[in-house]
C-alpha cells in the first residue's frame, strides 16, 4: 500500500514538476487527437446515415402488361418464397396510378391525355438485411429480371453505391490521420516524459544502485504517460462535443435539411470511454518509447 | 563473500581492470587503495552488476554475478549497501523518507520501515535530523545518512567508495570507526579510497590497485 502510494505521489510529483511542460503536452495531445475525432466523427455519422439507407432501400419489380392474374399471383408466391425477401407488396396498375395522382396532383392531367393507365403494375421488395450489400442487390435483381413476365427492375443503388465509397475514402483517410496523429501524440508524450526523466536522472541512478526493479523505476513514468494521454483525450472530446453542439445549434432547421439535426449523432458514451482508454494507451505508449531510451542509455 | 578470478575490463582501449583475482572473506574489511584511475570504482561497479566484465567471474554472495540476467541484478543490489563521496542523497526528500527508500523499493510495511529507519538513523547518531533535508545537514551527517541507508535493510556486503573524500580528518575518523561497528555485527565492508589516512585509520587488510592491476598484498598493518 505505501509502495502504491509512493508511486502515486511520484507520478504526480513529477507532472506537478514539470507542469508547464505537462500543460502543453496535454493540449497539444487533446488538439491532435480532436483532428482525429473530427474525422471519426464524419465517419461515424455517414457510416450510420448509409445504414439508414441500406435499411430504407425497396427494390422495384415492374411487371409486363400483359402478365395475366394468376401468373401475377404464382409470381408473388415465388417472390415470397425467395429467402433474401423480407417483405414484399403488390402495387396494381390502378393503385400505381392512385399514388401517382396523389404525389403530383398538378400533373395528373398528363395521364389522362393518353386515354388509359401507362403505368405497370409492381411488387415493392424489401431484402432481408443479410442481402441488403449493393453486390448482393445487384445480383438479386439481376437474377429476378430473367423471370418471364418482369419487365424491368429497379432499384436506387447507384448513389447508395457513391455514398458507400465516399464512406470507404473518408474511412482510409480517417485511419490514415489517425495513424500519423497517433504517432504524433505518442512523440509528444514521449518527449514530455523524457524530460522528466532527464530532470530525475540522478534519483533514477539511486533507485537503481538501491535494488529498485525496472519496473518500480517505470511505472510512474507510466502513469505519467496515462494521466498526460488521459487528461488529451477528455479534453479533445469536450472540444469535439462543443464543436459538434455549435454544429447543430447552425444547422437549419427548415427546408432541406429540417430534422437533420436530430439525425447527427455524438459517439455513445462506450466510444466516448474506449477513445479516452486509446489516449491512455497512447500516453503509455509514449512513455514506454522514453523510459526504454533512457533505459537502454544508462547501466 | 567476494571472488573475482581473472576479471578484465576495458573502456574502448583503455584497460580499467587487468587480470585480477581476488577473495574477500565473509565478515572481513577490506581497504581497495590506489590513485584516481586505478580502477577502484570500476572494481567496485562490478560488484554490484553495474558493470560486466570482459573477461573472468564475479561472484558476490555466493552468486555469480557475471552469470546473473539484469532482471535479478536488483535483487543482489537488495544485499549489498553503497556508500558514495558525493552522498547520492534525493534533495526533495527528508532524511527519513531518504533512508527508508530501499525498504520502499522492497514493498516493505510502513511499521517494519519506521522501525527500522529509526534504528539505522540511530546506529549512524542522526536521529533527531530525520525530518530534515539533506540540504540543512553537515557533509558528516549527509554522509552518515548515506550510511544509514546503506545499512538499512541489514545488508550482508557493505561497499564504500572514497566515503571520506569530501569529509575533513575528525569527520574521517567518525565515519571509519561507523564503518568499523558495522563491521563488527558482521557486514562485510570493502572501502575504496585513495587516502593514506583513512588506511592508517582503518588498519585492516589492504588490496591495492595499481593502472588496473592487483599489487601483491603485504599484510595488515599494524
Amino acid at each position: 500500500m505505501k509502495m502504491l502510494f509512493y508511486l502515486l505521489r511520484e507520478s504526480w510529483v513529477n507532472m506537478w514538476t514539470n507542469r508547464m511542460t505537462t500543460v502543453v503536452a496535454i493540449l497539444t495531445t487533446a488538439f491532435t487527437l480532436a483532428c482525429v475525432g473530427i474525422f471519426l466523427l464524419l465517419y461515424v455519422n455517414l457510416r450510420a446515415a448509409a445504414g439508414w439507407l441500406q435499411d430504407d432501400i425497396k427494390i422495384m419489380v415492374y411487371l409486363d402488361d400483359r402478365l395475366a392474374v394468376d401468373s401475377i399471383a404464382k409470381m408473388e408466391q415465388q417472390l415470397r418464397g425467395d429467402h433474401a425477401v423480407a417483405s414484399l407488396l403488390f402495387i396494381s396498375k390502378e393503385q400505381a396510378l392512385g399514388e401517382f395522382k396523389a404525389q403530383f396532383p398538378s400533373e395528373s392531367h398528363l395521364l389522362e391525355g393518353l386515354g388509359q393507365n401507362p403505368l405497370p403494375a409492381s411488387f415493392v421488395v424489401a431484402l432481408r438485411p443479410s442481402f441488403r450489400s449493393s453486390d448482393l442487390v445487384k445480383r438479386w435483381a439481376e437474377r429476378v429480371s430473367r423471370i418471364t413476365g418482369v419487365a424491368k427492375v429497379d432499384y436506387s443503388q447507384d448513389w447508395i453505391d457513391a455514398l458507400a465509397t465516399v464512406i470507404r475514402s473518408i474511412e482510409l483517410v480517417a485511419v490514415g490521420i489517425g495513424v500519423i496523429l497517433s504517432a504524433a501524440a505518442v512523440t509528444i508524450i514521449a518527449n514530455t516524459i523524457r524530460l522528466t526523466l532527464f530532470a530525475r536522472r540522478d534519483e533514477i541512478a539511486i533507485l537503481r544502485l538501491i535494488g529498485a526493479t525496472a519496473s518500480f523505476i517505470r511505472i510512474p513514468y507510466l502513469l505519467e504517460g496515462a494521466v498526460l494521454g488521459a487528461l488529451g483525450s477528455t479534453l479533445s472530446l469536450g472540444m469535439l462535443k462543443l464543436m459538434y453542439e455549435l454544429f447543430r445549434q447552425e444547422m437549419p432547421t427548415t427546408g432541406r435539411f429540417a430534422g437533420f439535426e436530430n439525425l447527427i449523432t455524438f459517439f455513445s458514451p462506450s466510444v466516448c470511454l474506449a477513445l479516452i482508454a486509446v489516449g491512455m494507451g497512447l500516453g503509455v505508449a509514449g512513455s514506454f518509447v522514453s523510459i526504454r531510451r533512457f533505459g537502454e542509455a544508462k547501466a | 563473500m567476494i571472488e573475482l578470478i581473472h576479471v578484465s575490463k576495458r573502456y574502448d582501449q583503455r584497460s580499467a581492470l587487468s587480470d585480477i583475482t581476488l577473495e574477500i572473506a565473509k565478515g572481513e574489511f577490506a581497504l581497495l587503495m590506489g590513485p584516481s584511475g586505478a580502477g577502484k570504482s570500476t572494481l567496485l561497479r562490478l560488484l554490484i552488476g553495474a558493470e560486466r566484465p570482459d573477461e573472468g567471474q564475479v561472484f558476490v554472495h555466493q552468486k555469480n554475478v557475471t552469470a546473473l540476467k539484469q532482471s535479478n541484478i536488483p535483487y543482489l543490489r537488495r544485499k549489498v549497501g553503497t556508500v558514495f563521496q558525493d552522498f547520492q542523497l534525493l534533495p526533495k526528500k527528508s532524511v527519513f523518507d531518504n533512508v527508508a527508500l530501499p525498504l520502499l523499493v522492497q514493498g516493505v510495511s510502513a511499521n517494519d520501515i519506521s522501525r527500522k529507519v529509526t534504528e539505522a538513523l540511530r546506529a549512524v547518531g542522526v536521529e533527531h535530523k530525520r525530518a530534515q533535508f539533506p540540504a540543512g545537514l553537515s557533509t558528516g551527517e549527509q554522509q552518515r545518512v548515506c550510511i544509514a541507508r546503506a545499512i538499512v535493510n541489514g545488508p550482508v556486503l557493505l561497499l564504500a567508495d572514497e566515503p571520506t573524500g569530501n569529509l575533513d580528518p575528525a569527520l574521517t575518523v567518525e565515519i571509519i570507526e561507523l564503518f568499523k561497528t558495522i563491521n563488527a555485527c558482521g557486514t562485510t565492508v570493502v572501502v575504496a579510497t585513495h587516502d593514506p589516512f583513512v588506511m592508517a585509520q582503518a588498519n585492516r587488510r589492504v588490496l591495492t590497485l595499481s593502472e588496473g592491476r592487483l599489487l601483491p598484498e603485504q599484510g595488515v598493518p599494524v
